[in-house]
């Protein structure tokens, strides 16, 4: 029988102009893990509420069809009872911590004692939650104390401990780091072999590719497509619907372009795969003793390991700054970095590596314990907030405070009118801007009216408003489709070709090597690599393998053009 | 509201917060029942002893002087040279002042109620995991969204705090001058708008997460939480309380005549 089995559902959301599913039909066996993807819109989170029981019942709507989950109706069992037989782990961590205690042990036991589950038992699923999810050092900190990434374990692990037979999860992997993403595939694949049956909804198509066995294609609420990651992600039709191929899937087409992939062996999907497959080629290669491959695939390494031009005034000087919070904890030690204009830095670095305290010393917002940060002409542990604003702006990683207007132009006009551009001026960049970020369709809506990944896109428009010589992104591509993705990446050229300089703090680093040219590792509140891409060494590709991963190009041997 | 609460494990720590509440109680019950000033500062003493051993009596002495003073000041003022209930004794007199020993006498009745009801608050909450409070009234029958709504409310003011500090950081770096104290001040008005808006936005999701952790799923519940009390305490609280309502009837009987 199927865990799940959905028949031609179809759900209007009250007050929607069209339905978010339509004559939607699927069924996944119990046991099996399924990846949902699909555009921005497509109804992927919509989905996960029909499953997890929270369409029609919580949130309300005209609906059609049948829904069975785990054996149970959905319309005509409560949310409340359907909690034992289906759990779901939304996308916004933050707001499903449930407020009511003090420390994430006591938080992951929440739901149990919610279902009477008895103590001893409790106590020992909580136990093994916070081993599988690698939370066990922070069981005493308060839920609210967590980094991002680590709240979204908190929920993963909370949900765990209930023990759901069916699991859902709303793209569980945007906060999280390189490492803890793989961490989470092999403990959901886990799951899955203890019969757990497994939907998730996911932005990160390699990552769908390397978990899932099936994968279906949402697209406009209907499924377009399913079948094997193998078939349908090198599916053209995806392409057509912007919902793009895993990036092995894209390089090993661009390497059959180049010769490099044998048009008779069938496009990979995932990262494993592609190696393999290269690696194949090469030997075959070797064989028949055909050319000079080998020269050609291997990265390109210059003499020496720094390019960055010189010739350029920086915009940004950190020089010898440390920094200590009031509790003591000495977050920065010691990091000096030059920005030059129309760079395109990437900032990387493990969790709590002071990525986000360095940051905020690019606009003076945290004054230097030692050292000096100058801003243009700027002294910032003299000049105020507002004047450094002039010169960097910054998007924080935290979308939630960042959005105050009531709609998504006035949010734009705050930036700008601040630093007192005239009334033309101000319409104009915030015109540029919403384009730049296509949000012209959005501009009179209000922005906690947007979905948290439209909410991330206004937020980076309402900086770009503010035509700042340096951009500052934290964790700008968190959530976002590959459209999305796309656009920023094309924003971020954009702005290096007229001379300005973007800084990129992120986890992803595929983005970050299709983006942006210049590549600083921060870890420990310490500068351990500044390099070009294109001349890392093999010391320092081993060195950024092991703290943050590297660009699937980069691991396959790829030339850089092919990202 | 924040919790005040302080880890420890004195004797007053380990109590049961059904022990402590009913101790409160009786305490209450003497100050508001027995208006006899020798009775309501052994009373007093008992609680300051109290606060001694839980090793927390500077916290607690602060903590109700920030309270009461100005509460204290103007009672003093107004019962003692103001408007005292009868002018018959002067307690002393200087030219431009008159103590009355009546209005001084009934503001120092007052002034030692008040100081028992915030000890005994303060030394509870001081000594009692607000969580172990929560779950302690809730097994005498408080509905658990009360205690929920209870222990959420506890966590708002470093919430909200976090909040704030998030959407000036954000409002800052776009060009909102908020140095020098007018400016600060003007800047919030920005600032609370977005603050009350975020908050309530969160308030479905929150729902939501409740539901999906099973808060309104039927069935008994049970608690992480494990209280410690023991045979001698559940007596003790009985006790207590038998000494409460004998006092409140004796009060109406067999003293009233005498107070």
């Amino acid at each position: 029988m199927s865990a799940i089995s959905l028949r031609d559902i179809t759900f209007t959301y009250v007050e929607a102009a069209r339905p978010a599913l339509s004559n939607l039909s699927l069924d996944v066996p119990q046991g099996q893990i399924i990846g949902v993807v699909g555009a921005a819109g497509a109804g992927k989170t919509t989905l996960c509420a029909l499953c997890a029981g929270f369409v029609p019942n919580f949130y309300q709507g005209d609906f059609s069809g049948v829904a069975i989950v785990d054996g149970q109706n959905v319309v005509e069992q409560q949310v409340a009872d359907l909690v034992r037989h289906v759990g779901l782990v939304s996308s916004d961590a933050f707001s499903q911590i449930s407020g009511a205690r003090f420390t994430v042990f006591e938080e992951v036991a929440f739901g149990l004692e919610n279902l009477g589950v008895p103590r001893a038992e409790m106590i020992e699923r909580v136990e093994w939650a916070l081993q599988v999810t690698h939370l066990q050092d922070l069981r005493d900190r308060s839920p609210y104390a967590l980094s991002g990434g680590q709240q979204q374990r908190l929920v993963i692990a909370a949900t765990l401990a209930m023990r759901p037979p069916v699991l859902v999860l709303d793209e569980p992997t945007a906060q999280l780091d390189p490492h803890t993403t793989e961490q989470l595939a092999d403990l959901l694949r886990e799951l899955t072999h203890n019969g757990t049956t497994i939907l998730f909804a996911e932005q990160r198509l390699e990552w769908a590719a390397e978990l899932a066995e099936r994968i279906a294609v949402l697209h406009e609420g209907r499924i377009v497509t399913e079948g094997a990651p193998q078939d349908v992600f090198t599916d053209t039709r995806l392409l057509d619907l912007g919902i793009g191929w895993p990036r092995p899937t894209l390089l090993a087409l661009h390497a059959r372009d180049a010769g490099l992939w044998p048009r008779e062996r069938p496009l990979p999907v995932t990262t494993k795969g592609l190696l393999e497959g290269l690696s194949a080629t090469k030997d075959e290669r070797r064989r028949t003793d055909v050319g000079q491959i080998e020269d050609r695939d291997v990265h390109p390494l210059p003499a020496h390991p720094l390019t960055r031009l010189p010739a350029h005034e920086a915009i940004v000087h950190v020089e010898h700054v440390r920094f200590a919070y009031p509790g003591g904890v000495e977050a920065l030690r010691g990091v000096s970095l030059a920005i030059e204009a129309g760079e395109r830095v990437a900032l990387v670095g493990p969790n709590g590596a002071g990525k986000s305290t360095l940051v905020r010393h690019l606009n003076g917002l945290l004054k230097p314990s030692a050292g000096q940060v100058r801003v243009a002409d700027l002294d910032t542990r003299t000049a105020t907030v507002a004047r450094c604003a002039r010169h960097v702006g910054i998007v924080f990683q935290n979308i939630r405070n960042q959005l105050f207007a009531r709609t998504v132009r006035d949010e734009l006009r705050f930036g700008p009118r601040n630093l007192g551009y005239s009334a033309a001026q101000i319409e104009s960049l915030v015109d540029h801007s919403l384009d730049a970020l296509g949000l012209r369709d959005v501009a009179d809506t209000h922005p906690y009216d947007l979905p948290l990944p439209l909410r991330r896109l206004v937020a980076i428009a309402a900086v770009l408003a503010m035509d700042t010589e340096v951009l500052v992104l934290d964790e700008p591509t968190a959530g976002l489709d590959t459209a999305a993705v796309a656009r920023l990446t094309a924003l971020i050229h954009d702005l290096a070709a007229q001379g300005k300089s973007v800084v990129v703090v992120s986890h992803d680093l595929d983005f970050c090597y299709e983006a942006l040219q210049r590549i600083v590792l921060v870890k420990d509140g310490m500068i351990h690599l500044d390099s070009a891409w294109d001349a890392l060494t093999s010391d320092q590709r081993a060195l950024l393998d092991e703290t943050v991963t590297l660009p699937i190009a980069i691991r396959a041997g790829l030339p850089r053009s092919f990202a | 509201m924040q919790s005040i609460y302080s880890a420890g494990t004195s004797p007053l720590h380990r109590l049961h917060p059904l022990t402590k509440l009913a101790g409160f109680l009786l305490v209450v019950g003497v100050a508001f029942v027995l208006p006899v000033l020798a009775v309501q500062a052994l009373a007093l003493l008992c609680v300051a002893i109290s606060a001694a051993v839980a090793g927390v009596p500077g916290r607690v002495a602060r903590m109700s002087l920030v309270i009461l003073l100005p509460l204290l000041v103007s009672l003093f003022v107004i019962q003692g040279l103001l408007f005292p209930p009868t002018r018959t004794t002067m307690l002393f007199e200087t030219p431009w002042l008159t103590i009355w020993a009546d209005g001084f006498l009934f503001a120092l009745g007052v002034l030692l109620r008040l100081l028992l009801l915030t000890w005994g608050v303060l030394l509870v909450l001081i000594t009692t995991h607000p969580a172990d409070l929560v779950a302690a009234l809730e097994g005498i029958g408080l509905p658990r969204a009360v205690g929920y709504v209870l222990l959420v409310a506890i966590q708002l003011v470093p919430d909200m705090s976090a909040r704030a500090t998030a959407i000036l950081e954000a409002q800052r770096s776009r060009g909102l001058n908020t140095d020098g104290f007018v400016r600060r001040i003007r800047s919030l008005v920005p600032l609370i708008g977005p603050l009350i808006v975020g908050a309530l936005a969160d308030v479905e999701e929150r729902a939501m997460a409740l539901e999906e952790r099973a808060f309104t799923a039927s069935g008994p519940k049970t608690t992480l939480r494990e209280l410690a009390d023991s045979g001698a305490q559940r007596v003790a609280r009985v006790g207590l309380m038998i000494v409460l309502v004998a006092l409140i009837v004796a009060r109406f009987t067999v003293l009233r005549g005498l107070l």
